[in-house]
Formats: structure tokens, sequence, C-alpha cells
């Protein structure tokens, strides 16, 4: 060591020589042994393998996640099968046969129908249909949801036509006091003629009607 | 069920001569809006459709009176009603083709047209089709059989509802009112012949189309169109083109209708009037004729919504609740009762039952009943003041009734423990038990097998029996007991008459039974051996109001036509005093009056007196003093007032009015002799209504 620094500090050598012993000497000193030869078939066969290792890896926790899938499936289904009806009561409801009236006779359905109304609270949305037990039926829906459904559309155009925007309405109020304005016996607008009003809305009408004369100096105070 | 205390407007009582008066107007009374008429030439009744999904059929021989009422549903909304023969159909918006049943007031079948909500049906004037218009385009045609309908075909389909409909006198061809148009359509093929293209009103936004309210066709190839622009068009079928165009109102001209020799139409308008047009030759002699404007009518305040014209007057109804029958006076010679206009405004049937002993009234609400307690006040008091009020009238119970059918009938007995009501399907029968102030309502749970439902409800005099009156004009007797109640007996009239009672009564002693329908027959019956005990010889009009006198068991009946009738019931023909006011005729003001007696009571104190009421005057009936003559005064009270105690009784008569109290929904006679007064302000009810157009007065 103590050579090379004097070596180093000798004047006349060449730099370039200096450098690389230097060099030299610095492997020797970092690691013993020369570095261990890779070679690319061994890396290539790492790579593949950490590669290979990752897919598993994700092969195995979509294979997890299908099991938990299917296990919950299963717990599905087993619910639903408790939820279902009995096999009795299924078929039964397969062996009573539709009627077909599409003419109701009043006398016959109505007593049934008032049982079943009385008996329980359910809406009464229910014409011709299989009966069940006392007080069940099956009926469809669809049906007369979409009916119900065109009735509001119909009514809504009715309502907008007679009483929507530009249809120039008044009030009722308006056409009663016009009658008391214009007919033979003269009287004050139908909402403070009317006796019957609700004294909050009289208290309101005293109120501006004080206002008024107020702001027009017809009273003294 | 709501139970409520809830306190409202006080009762006013006066002393009114020898009466105490509940003058109550705690009644919200509220009609309907009226929809649709048709009126049948054949049998002269018309049909009304009201807003809230009931029907009504008036008649107008003799009078205008209400004979049936077949009460409405939630969701059943009628857009228009149909005759063909003596068969009434209606459609509406939830879809549905009707055919009622007036004998028994129901449905008769419902067929869903399978083609929306439906807004028009018009029968071919063969009678052999139905023509149905609904809201995806599609004109349907139904056929007529027997005992229903059957589909058998669309006409094209076209985009656009189908609003009305009119076929054409050979019913070969029909119009169709739609959406900015009006379509032609031969009914053999099924192919739209001809479009005729109608314009918007000026000013008018340009997304908003026009609306072809109705339309009519004539023999002539003419069709006439009514549309929301406010103008009826009369268009040539032949060529598709407009002939004359004429401007009616800003608003909407809502219905048309044709007289049957068509030579008149008429038009209503959203402004409430109604305008006539006549088929007339411009130049005196001349062959050529057109459509002119004549006439405007003005007796609605709201929406003209529907018209019918007869031969000798308009009948026009709207959003303003009131049917109006406007004579044609150039038909009429001479002045009489069928010249004068007609309004019916109030049901002609009784809403408001009266418990006379427990002093509690029963109003009857579409979908509701209203049990109040009538308010009590001083005793003394000095005639024509009113009285301080001790107790203020209260409402001790609601009861909304059950399903989506609205009440038909109702009662509460005398005594005030029994309430029952009905609707078409079914019938309540309540008990109610007051103990202080608390109120309690059980439901009676086994009612006899015959009590489905009723036309007519009333107990006896000591609330121990039920009278039902159902199908085929029989009534069912059923005796009420606290632990339950038992059929008795059912009546049934020997003639085997299948019209609907209306009128229901008993006499005080319990022995007999009076049942009038509207084939305007009186049955009675005797109850205490359960037959049938004689009939009242049949009047051509019908009974309007009936009951039995107390003490002398005659039977006092109240026709539309205002002629009255006293039928001893013992001897089993008409009293003296009956055949008196036939032979001397009663008094023109009498006769002249617009609208049908609807109660008959009498006063406890005075066998003499009958208490007779219609909507604007109720009358003390003395039977001890002559018949006004045809030349005397005959509202007389004031002018007897301020004669010398002498001159008085020589000047009175029989009929004793009181106009004080009006309208009058309802006017009967406690146990304590005081007299209950229903009243309902018209100006409520027009304050309640849709709102009307806004219409720019001069001067104001």
């Amino acid at each position: 060591m103590a050579e090379t620094s004097e070596t180093q500090r000798g004047p006349g050598n060449p730099s370039s020589e200096v450098i690389t012993e230097n060099n030299n000497l610095r492997f020797d000193s970092s690691d013993d042994e020369a570095p261990e030869e890779v070679n690319f078939e061994d890396s290539k066969r790492s790579a593949l393998q950490s590669v290979k290792d990752a897919l598993e890896a994700s092969r195995r926790d979509k294979k997890t996640l299908k099991e938990k899938r299917r296990r919950k499936q299963e717990l599905f289904l087993e619910q639903k099968k408790r939820r279902l009806l009995p096999e009795d009561v299924l078929e039964e409801i397969d062996a009573t046969p539709i009627r077909h009236d599409a003419i109701p006779c009043i006398a016959g359905n109505e007593v049934e129908k008032e049982k079943a109304m009385d008996s329980s609270d359910m809406k009464p949305i229910k014409e011709k249909a299989r009966s069940l037990q006392a007080n069940c039926s099956v009926t469809t829906v669809k049906h007369q949801i979409t009916a119900s459904t065109h009735q509001k559309v119909a009514m809504d155009f009715v309502q907008s036509r007679f009483y929507g925007q530009g249809t120039r309405r008044a009030t009722n109020n308006e056409l009663l006091s016009l009658n008391n304005k214009k007919g033979a016996n003269k009287g004050a607008a139908f909402q403070f003629a009317n006796t019957k009003l609700s004294t909050v809305e009289r208290a309101k009408a005293e109120k501006g009607n004080k206002r008024w004369l107020h702001k027009n100096k017809l009273i003294s105070t | 069920m709501i139970f409520s205390g809830k306190l409202k407007k006080g009762t006013i009582r006066r002393i009114m001569g020898e009466f105490k008066v509940h003058r109550v107007r705690f009644f919200d009374y509220m009609p309907s809006g009226i929809r649709a008429i048709a009126f049948n030439r054949q049998t002269e009744r018309i049909a009304v459709a009201r807003v809230d999904g009931s029907v009504e059929i008036f008649t107008i021989l003799y009078n205008l009176f209400q004979e049936k009422v077949i009460p409405g549903k939630e969701q059943r909304s009628i857009e228009a009603l149909c005759w063909v023969g003596e068969r009434l159909f209606s459609v509406g918006l939830s879809g549905e083709i009707i055919e009622f049943d007036l004998h028994n007031l129901r449905p008769r079948f419902t067929i869903d047209a399978y083609g929306g909500p439906i807004w028009t049906i018009t029968a071919n004037p063969q009678g052999t089709h139905l023509a149905v218009g609904c809201e995806d385009g599609t004109v349907k045609l139904f056929e007529i059989l027997e005992d229903k309908i059957q589909f058998e075909r669309n006409l094209d389909r076209k985009k656009g509802r189908i609003l009305s409909l009119s076929w054409h006198p050979s019913g070969t061809k029909i119009a169709a009112g739609m959406m900015d148009m009006i379509r032609v359509f031969d009914v053999k093929t099924g192919h739209a012949i001809h479009r005729l293209l109608v314009d918007k009103a000026a000013g008018a936004p340009r997304d908003q189309e026009c609306v072809v309210w109705s339309v009519v066709y004539l023999s002539n190839d003419t069709v006439i169109s009514g549309d929301s622009s406010g103008k009826v068009k009369v268009w040539d079928a032949l060529t598709g083109t407009l002939i004359k165009n004429h401007d009616v109102t800003k608003w909407d001209v809502l219905a048309l209708s044709l007289s049957q020799d068509e030579t008149s139409l008429v038009a209503g308008t959203s402004e409430g009037t109604v305008v006539q047009f006549q088929f007339l030759s411009s130049v005196l002699g001349k062959e050529d004729k057109e459509w002119v404007r004549t006439r405007t009518f003005k007796n609605h305040t709201h929406d003209v919504r529907a018209l019918a014209e007869m031969d000798t007057a308009i009948i026009s109804g709207g959003l303003d609740t009131q049917l109006v029958v406007r004579p044609l006076l150039e038909k009429h010679d001479v002045k009489s009762q069928a010249s004068a206009l007609r309004k019916a405004q109030f049901p002609h049937r009784r809403l408001v039952s009266c418990a006379k002993k427990a002093q509690l009234l029963l109003f009857q609400y579409p979908s509701h009943l209203e049990l109040w307690r009538l308010g009590e006040g001083e005793e003394e008091g000095t005639p024509g003041e009113k009285v301080p009020v001790r107790r203020i009238p209260e409402k001790l119970l609601q009861l909304k009734a059950k399903g989506e059918e609205h009440i038909f009938c109702s009662a509460v007995s005398p005594c005030g423990e029994w309430l029952v009501y009905s609707t078409t399907s079914s019938l309540r029968l309540y008990k109610l038990q007051y103990e202080n102030n608390n109120i309690s309502i059980t439901k009676v749970s086994k009612l006899p097998k015959v009590l489905r439902w009723a036309h007519q409800l009333c107990f006896s005099a000591d609330s121990s029996q039920l009278f039902a009156a159902s199908g085929r004009s029989s009534v069912h007797m059923v005796s009420l007991n606290p632990e339950g109640c038992k059929h008795k007996h059912t009546f049934k009239p020997k003639n085997g008459s299948t019209q609907p009672i209306h009128l229901l009564t008993v006499s005080e002693n319990g022995l007999w039974l009076a049942t009038a329908n509207s084939d305007c027959e009186v049955h009675i019956y005797s109850l205490s051996t359960l037959k049938s005990h004689c009939t009242v010889p049949v009047y051509r009009s019908g009974v309007s109001a009936m009951a039995i006198h107390p003490t002398k068991n005659n039977l006092f009946i109240a026709h539309a036509d205002q002629q009255v009738f006293e039928f001893s019931i013992e001897l089993e023909q008409y009293t003296d005093w009956s055949r008196k006011v036939q032979r001397e005729g009663l008094h023109l003001k009498w006769l002249e009056r617009d609208t049908p007696i609807m109660n008959v009571t009498f006063n406890p104190r005075n066998p003499d007196h009958i208490i007779l009421h219609d909507m604007y005057m109720f009358c003390v009936l003395d039977q001890s003093l002559p018949l006004p003559d045809k030349k005397s005064q005959f509202f007389n009270q004031l002018t007897l007032k301020s004669l010398p105690e002498q001159e008085r009784k020589t000047r009175c008569h029989a009929f004793k009015v009181c106009k004080l109290f009006q309208p009058l929904m309802c006017v009967d006679v406690l146990e304590d002799h005081s007299l209950v007064v229903v009243e309902r302000s018209l100006l409520d009810i027009v304050a309640k209504l849709p709102a009307p157009v806004k219409q720019k007065k001069f001067a104001t």
C-alpha cells in the first residue's frame, strides 16, 4: 500500500499506467473472487420462472375467487329453495284451471271478492285470478300498471289543455267579485263579502285595507 | 274509520212562529261537474255522466226529474255516453266500455278495448255497431249483440289520439276528430278517405296542437267540427275542403250537438256560452242554404262540456255542475211548463238522514259519511229572533267507505244507535254506542245473506227493523237486535216489476210500508200480515217524496210534476181532500215551481199540518184551510202579517210558504217539535269549482 502511494507521488510516471494500476487494486480490495459468471440461459430461465410464478399466483387467486362465488351461488340457491312454496302447493297452482270470464257475472264473484277484501288488507287489484286460498290470488299486474299510467297521461293532457300554461284562466273569487261589482245589488269583492272566510285570511285582508288607507292618507292618525 | 270530535260553525237557532228551527249550514255537499250527456229520443230520458264517474238518468216528461242514480267509483272517469235503444253504454279513460244495467243500477258488464284510454263512443244510426276512439289512434268497431258487445275490427290506425267520432247517417263513413286534423274513414274498407287539416289558433305556441273536441257528420256529406282554437268549421267531406269558418270564442269549442232534422246545431264553449247555428238561406226564398250563427245562450259560468239537442230544447251541462234545459221558444206556441227554463242543481233525492229521537244528522258524501249532533239553545225567545246557543253542534263521527265504490244510500235509525250504508256491491251495518262524550262504533259482522246491497234504506220508527230495497222492486225486512239481525221477510210486488225502488217509507205505528219505484208505481205492504196490501193508481209522473201520516195512516205523495195526492191506506182510496185538490186544481204558482218536493213530514202538534220542501222553500200545508183559488195571491204570508186579525182569516189559504231558508237540502221535524233545515250555499259551491276563464268585462 505504502509503495503504491509512493509511486503515485513519484514524478515522471505516466499517469495512464497509474490509473490502470489503481483500477486493479480497487477490484482486489472490494471482493476476493471474481464475479460469478451468469450466462444468458440462466437469466432467461429465472426470468421465465418469475413470470410463471406470477401467473400461477394470479390463477390461484382467480380460482379461489371462483370457488368463493360458487359457494355463494350455492348458498343463494339453497336459500331460494328454502323460501319456495312446498311442492304440493305449487302443484295445486298448476292444477287449478284458469277461469275465462270476460263478462263478469256479478252475483257469483262479488261475494268472494268481498270476503277477500274484508279479511286482508291487500289492495283490491285482483280480477279474475286463479283462486288459491281464501284470501290469496294470483294476477298479472303489468297490464294494470300500464293502463293506469296511460290514464294518467290522458288526464294530464286534459288538465293541461284546460288549466295549463297560456289558457287564460281566472279564479272563482274573481268571477264572483265581478258579479258583485256588476250585479243589481252591488257588493264588495267576494273574499270580503264572504263571511265564512277563515279568520286568518280576514285579518290579513283587514291589515291590507288599513295599509292602503294609510298610504293614501285617507285616515288621520 | 276516523272518530272525530272536531267543532265547526255553530247553528243559529231561530224561533219562527210555532217552530224552533235548527239552521244547519255545515253540510259541505259538493256536486261534481258534468262530463257527458246523451239524450234518448224514444224514451225521452237524459243520461248524464259526472266527473266522479256517476251516471244519472233524468226524465223530461212533465218536468225535469232525476229518476235514477248510478253511483261512481274511484278511478272510473266517464268520457262519453251513448244510448242504443234502451241500453246505455259509457267509455272512459280507464280504457273500458261499460254497459249499465238500469234496472239494478250497476254496470252490467265491462270490456277492455285494449286501445288505451277511450275518449269517445258513438253508435251507428242503424244501432248495430259501436265505434270507440282510443288514445293510441285506433277506431274500434264493436258489434252490438243481444246481451253483450263483441269486438269486430279496427279501422286503419293513425298516430294521434281520437277525441271525437261521428257516423254518417248512412252508416258507411265515420269522421274522427284528432289532434290537428279530422279524418274521414270508409267503414267497409277501413281506410281513411280524407284528411282535413285544422289550423292552430292565431298566436298559439308552435308546439301546441289544435284539438278537435267534437265533430258532426251530416247526411249531405258536410262535416262540422269544433276545436280548441275556438272555431266551428264547416267542411265538405266529398272534396275535403273548408267551406266556412265561424270564430266563436277565444277559448275552446268543447261540444257540438245537431238537431234530428239537421237544421240546427249548438256549440258549447269554455266561456260557458252555448251558441246556436241554423241552416238557413241567406236570401229569402232561395234554395242555397248555409250555416248561420243565430243565437247565444249563457246559462253557465264555467266550461260547457256536454250538450244534447232535443226537438224543443237544448240540454247543456258543464263544470259548474248544473244541468240546464233551455227551451227553444220558437218551438213553443204558448207559455207553459214545458217552455220554462229548467235547472237541476241539487240531487232530487235525500243525502241527509235525520235521527229524530237522538237529534243526529247523517250526511252522505260520495266516499264517506258524517254524523253530527245538533246544538242546543235556550228555551225562551221571541218569534223571528236568534236564540243564543248553549251547546254548539258537534261532529261525532266520520266514517270512510270501504273500497273504491261510492256510497249509494245511507240511513241512521231514529234512536241513533244504528247506522247503515250501501254501495253497489256491499252493505254495512254499524252499531253505535254513546257513553258520556265518547262514541264507539262496531260493525255488525253477520248480516243475512239477502242484504248484499240496497237501492234505498230505511229504519222503522222504533228502530227495531231495517228495510232495504233490493233488485226487482223487492224489499227485505230485517229485525235488529243487539245480538244480531235476522231476515224476516221479503216483500215483492204482485206485478213483478223490475224497476228499482227509489223511495221507502214506514208508518209511525209500524203497520205499513210504502215503496215507490221508477215506473211511478206505489206499492203498500202490511207489516202485520206480511202481505201486499194494495197499489196506488199509477200516475203519469214520478214520485219525488212520500210519507205516511202518523195518526190518520194516509199516504201523502208528491209527484215530480208538482201534483200532490193523499191516499187512505185503510180505505184503499184517495181521500176527500185529495179529490178536492184534483177537482179544484192547484194554484199556478205552485205548479210553476222549478224543483220537485224532496221530503214530506208532519207536524206532531197539529195533525192537519203537512210540511213539504223543495230547494227554494218549505211549505206548511194546512188541510183544514180552503185551497187557494186561481186568482188569489199565493205567496201571501207578508200580506197576512200586515192585515188585522179579522181580515186574516178570510184571506188565509192552505199553503203557507216560507222562503227564509234556501237553498235547502233537507227539512225535517224532530221529536221535540223543533225543525231542522239543512242549507247549502250555492256561492260556496261556486267558490270551490275549477277555475273559470278570464273574461274582460267592460268598465270593470
